[in-house]
């Protein structure tokens, strides 16, 4: 599927900044195999004192930019025209839960793409016994990766109701996991402390979504919205795989890849680190609009 | 006369009943019972001094320690809480010879580590070769994926660390963990060193100690060197006056001539680092921090960090800034790392570890997990991402043989599910060293911590170091947080000891004036300032209160009602004695003056602290009237004490300069005010006495006037008397003085707007007569001056 993407973030600020460094995650990632960046560009309003683009440790595209100058909004903008490949049905042929161990400690490296990096706690992803006991009462030691994590993509679909009132940006997963209410970043955050806790190493994707409108209505411009899922490692052969617990589902040829990390932290679209007192209002548009190939 | 070693001995030892612990190496006493040839001379000496003596020389330490302002905080269960410093009285010595062995073998390993740090954001041919296990690191939260591939400006990650090391049994020396985050202790070093040498000057006078200045000199120098410009800024980079080593962060920026700053005094222009000072932006070469790396910048690295600078780490990627050590360099500390040193060791550096650690096995392999299993009675189990020694990690290590059999059963089954988690330690007995308890000396547990610098000749090991003395026999009991003690160390030579100082070698002399002073310590001068006066004017008027109510025993007197009308707009409640926002004021001042401790000499300190735990006591205890005016008095005469203990030692340059406009301002404010409320035509029966007692002029006014006060005359004298230092004008003149004085006062050749305000509004008050005052005047001038406080904000304070 070929795609354009457009993506606006908007800051008002109720009183003006007096500068500010940000950085910037939006920009979708070309991956052999799974998607390609055909054209993208980022923009952004008020033009900044200065610009760095650059990838980060887990390859991500990003740009750092500095106000020095009193500004009272900031308007980012991201638009891009990606190409996501059909997956095809592979069959499972990924080791048991119990036989991960021996492949994982058999990677010597530390590359962007370790099992090593997603093991362990990340910033905003402690080790929480709640999750662990329900994860362990979903998965038997006989199960593949893939049968695992597939139950408990199911089960949290099932258990958890999508509210986007109940949880904010900063919801640790134990309390969503309380409250088994969120969003997809809280899905997302459950699902990865649950297959940590069971020795599977477990990333953060966050993307877009193409939603589809219901029957009979017209695609609303702009009621789109970044998505979040997760990937998670099946060995060496297998490689990383992805679920979309907020859908249940694979990710399929409607999710685009914008950013790999731990957790929400390492991907968070925007991080920034204002100069100024006030509160801010923040806005978000995103079209995922299919782009009809004529052959 | 030829004596033997055992005579030796017998003679020396019995002089203060000494006896060492069985089966554990002592550093006065030999494996022979014999006292050690280094430690002869101090032990004679020491035979020779009575009690009563000591005592006098321990005092004098303890004394030094006390007004040098030493101290370390203490995180408590309700408060945290500053400690007075807890000092051995008695060094530790070690023979020079040794302490070459020592060094060898430490300088060896400051090598090793650089590699390893190196490597690990480099190339990682250690995982890559299966020297490191790769989960070690992934799963490290020392592993700052930000800067992995960023290469230190320089090319060096590691400038400054230390080892904790200690004596096994045999006599050897063994490192128990390594210092590569931010190490702390030598500034505390230093003045242990200074407390010591106090308490036995003329014995250190005869033993050839090794001096420390030299060591510090040679690392000055050295990061001054390695500045890309002479402009450039050295700096103590503070996590702030809540750390535990606040003090010692204040205290080597001073020792060694570099800015003490924090992170919200930086800023990231251009992918350089620069301070915010008072003149402006100015760069910054070298950033010796003390604070952990995931804290320098809130936006590569921990979000939630409030001490950090955004866009630090991009300078670091720029290399226009050298950092002290590299962010990131702390991964090695991790206690796991121990076990893996040995054989990197030999593969990296081709060489032996001259000197060992202690042997560590990591429970996520399975033969070594079985080994520490088998062998549990003599392991130390504990958390495997540790980076403290395990007889400083509260509590989170089990030592195996004090397990009894059931608990055994719980441990194997921990190593087992945990194992990755975990490491096993081989249980070390560290020696015992001499500490005076009860009146004599009794054998404690000790271990040293001894520092690197990487200098231009390269690694300098201090000739010294910090001895960390156990409370009693348990090894655990040496963190000082469980009441462990600090001793100094001599270093002790055969031969005199260069008597090195850090004052600079070349003989023309040359004045060097402060550095830009940066705007937050100005922010904090100024305040202290406005703190001070504010409390000054709140005291003078509930004394003169309390003074009237003790006369008149009725609040509702007209005076007393109308000035309570007063204090209450300002939030100050004539129904408490010592009202509770007095007490937040002077607290207020106490904080902005514990931010900038390093620019006050301890005695204004301490001044400053007797008046503000005075207030709280008063503050329950006082009663209302004759009691409260007393009261205020007492609080008036300390808050005198510490203004003048500033006004007699600060030095005369820009810091004085904000905290004296500070004050000029507060009082003007404060004079001004006054005036509006009580020298109105309509004011109440005594409010022009009141405001000359107020403002300390009651003799002055009966001098050149009379007897009786007139609206007129205390209106010249209080607020229009250019030679009054209460009166309104008084303060504008000073303020207008001060401000010609600051950096950019004059901006390309025009009067800054700050100095262009000041001077308006001090000609638009001298040119005012007594008769032309009125309320309404005295309010615009006390808009104008909140206005100037603003301007200075602007100009100087952001």
């Amino acid at each position: 599927m070929l795609y354009d993407v457009n993506l606006t973030i908007g800051y008002r600020y109720d009183t003006p900044v007096s500068g500010g460094r940000h950085m910037v995650r939006v920009l979708p990632l070309s991956i052999p195999g799974r998607q390609r960046l055909v054209a993208g560009a980022l923009s952004v309003d008020p033009a900044p004192g200065e610009r760095a683009d650059r990838t980060d440790f887990f390859d991500n595209p990003m740009s750092s930019i500095l106000f020095r100058s009193p500004h009272d909004r900031l308007d980012i903008r991201m638009q891009a025209r990606v190409h996501v490949e059909t997956p095809e049905p592979a069959a499972d042929f990924s080791p048991p839960v119990s036989g991960l161990a021996e492949d994982i400690a058999g990677y010597w490296s530390l590359d962007a793409g370790a099992p090593h990096h997603y093991t362990g706690a990340s910033p905003r992803l402690p080790a929480c016994p709640e999750i662990s006991d329900y994860a362990r009462a979903i998965v038997t030691p006989d199960m593949t990766i893939r049968a695992a994590a597939t139950a408990i993509c199911a089960r949290i679909h099932a258990d958890f109701t999508y509210d986007t009132k109940a949880t904010s940006v900063d919801t640790t997963p134990r309390e969503a996991f309380r409250l088994k209410r969120g969003v997809c970043q809280d899905f997302s955050h459950v699902m990865i402390v649950a297959l940590r806790s069971l020795g599977i190493p477990a990333g953060y994707v966050s993307g877009f979504l193409r939603t589809i409108p219901p029957p009979g209505k017209e695609r609303l411009e702009g009621a789109d919205a970044m998505h979040a899922w997760v990937r998670f490692w099946c060995g060496r052969v297998n490689g990383w795989m992805e679920l979309d617990p907020t859908n249940d589902m694979p990710s399929g040829s409607d999710h685009i890849v914008v950013a790999h990390g731990r957790d929400y932290a390492d991907v968070a679209p925007v991080i920034g680190v204002l100069k100024g007192y006030g509160q801010h209002k923040t806005t978000q548009a995103v079209d995922v609009i299919p782009v009809r190939q004529t052959a | 006369m030829k004596t033997t070693k055992a005579e030796a001995g017998r003679i020396e030892v019995p002089a203060h009943g000494y006896a060492p612990l069985p089966g554990v190496a002592d550093e006065m006493i030999d494996a022979d019972g014999a006292v050690r040839p280094v430690w002869r001379h101090f032990l004679a000496a020491l035979g020779r001094m009575d009690q009563t003596e000591l005592a006098g020389r321990f005092a004098r330490a303890d004394r030094y320690l006390r007004d040098a302002g030493v101290f370390y905080r203490s995180y408590g269960k309700e408060a945290d809480v500053d400690r007075a410093w807890p000092l051995s009285h008695i060094p530790v010595l070690i023979d020079e010879a040794e302490w070459t062995g020592v060094s060898r073998g430490l300088v060896q390993r400051a090598e090793l580590l650089e590699a390893v740090v190196a490597d690990i954001y480099g190339r990682n041919e250690l995982v890559a070769n299966g020297l490191l296990p790769p989960a070690l690191v992934g799963e490290n939260a020392e592993f700052l994926r930000p800067l992995v591939g960023v290469k230190p400006a320089g090319g060096h990650f590691l400038h400054f660390v230390s080892f904790e090391i200690g004596r096994g049994p045999d006599g050897n020396w063994w490192v128990l963990s390594d210092r590569t985050q931010a190490p702390s202790g030598a500034g505390f070093a230093l003045e242990n060193r200074v407390a010591t040498a106090r308490a036995f000057s003329d014995v250190y006078a005869e033993t050839h100690a090794h001096r420390l200045a030299g060591f510090f000199g040679a690392f000055r120098d050295t990061l001054q060197a390695s500045r890309q410009s002479p402009e450039e800024r050295i700096a103590v980079l503070t996590p702030g006056l809540a750390n535990e080593t606040y003090f010692e962060h204040a205290y080597i920026a001073r020792y060694l001539g570099f800015m003490l700053l924090e992170g919200e005094d930086l800023t990231v222009v251009g992918g350089k680092v620069m301070v915010r000072t008072v003149a402006g932006l100015k760069p910054i070469g070298v950033l010796w921090r003390r604070l952990d790396a995931s804290f320098a910048d809130p936006l590569e690295l921990d979000q939630n960090s409030h001490i950090g600078t955004p866009g630090l780490v991009e300078a670091l990627r720029a290399g226009s800034v050298s950092i002290v050590n590299a962010l990131g360099a702390g991964i090695v500390e991790t206690r796991a790392m121990l076990a893996f040193l040995p054989n990197i060791c030999r593969q990296v550096l081709g060489e032996e570890q001259i000197m060992p650690s202690v042997a560590t096995w990591w429970c996520g392999q399975e033969t070594e997990r079985a080994h520490v299993a088998a062998h549990i009675g003599r392991m130390v189990i504990g958390p495997a991402y540790s980076t403290r020694p395990f007889f400083d990690d509260e509590g989170r290590s089990v030592l195996g043989s004090t397990l009894r059999e059931t608990a055994r059963d719980s441990i194997m089954e921990w190593l087992a599910s945990d194992g990755a988690h975990l490491v096993g330690q081989e249980a070390v007995t560290l020696s015992t060293t001499p500490a005076w308890v009860g009146g004599r000396l009794v054998p404690r547990p000790m271990s040293l911590r001894v520092f690197a610098a990487r200098t231009r000749d390269g690694w300098q090991i201090m000739p010294g170091g910090f001895a960390r003395i156990g409370a009693g026999d348990d090894v655990a009991a040496i963190a000082m947080q469980r009441g462990g003690s600090a001793a100094d160390v001599w270093i002790v030579s055969p031969r005199p000891v260069e008597r090195s100082t850090l004052l600079p070698a070349d003989r023309n002399f040359t004045r060097t004036m402060p550095g830009s002073l940066p705007s937050r310590a100005a922010d904090n001068l100024f305040w202290l300032g406005r703190y001070i006066e504010r409390a000054e004017g709140a005291l003078r008027i509930l004394r003169a209160w309390h003074g009237r109510y003790a006369e008149y025993a009725d609040p509702g007197q007209p005076l007393l009602k109308d000035v309570t009308r007063y204090l209450d707009a300002l939030d100050i409640d004539t129904a408490e004695p010592v009202p509770t926002s007095l007490i937040r004021n002077i607290d207020s001042a106490v904080f902005s003056a514990s931010a900038i401790r390093d620019r006050f000499s301890p005695d204004g300190w301490l001044a400053l602290n007797d008046l503000s735990k005075t207030a709280r006591r008063f503050h329950t205890s006082i009663e209302p009237g004759d009691d409260a005016t007393r009261a205020m008095t007492v609080l008036l005469r300390k808050l005198a004490g510490f203004a003048g203990l500033v006004h007699e030692n600060m030095y005369r340059f820009t810091g004085w300069r904000f905290l004296s406009i500070g004050r000029y301002l507060e009082r003007g404010l404060h004079m001004t005010r006054l005036l509006g409320h009580l020298s109105g035509e309509d004011a109440p029966d005594g409010a022009l006495d009141m405001l000359l007692e107020i403002g300390d002029s009651v003799m002055t006014h009966r001098r050149r006037y009379a007897v009786a006060t007139a609206r007129l005359t205390v209106t010249d004298l209080l607020a229009l008397d250019p030679l009054n230092p209460r009166s309104v004008l008084y303060q504008l003149n000073e303020i207008k003085n001060e401000v010609e004085q600051l950096p950019n006062a004059f901006v390309n050749g025009q009067m800054s707007p700050f100095y262009r305000e000041a001077m308006r509004l001090h000609a638009g008050l001298a040119v005012m007569t007594p008769e032309g005052m009125s309320d309404r005047i005295y309010g615009r001038f006390e808009t104008e001056l909140e206005r100037l406080s603003d301007i200075l904000g602007q100009t100087y304070l952001g």
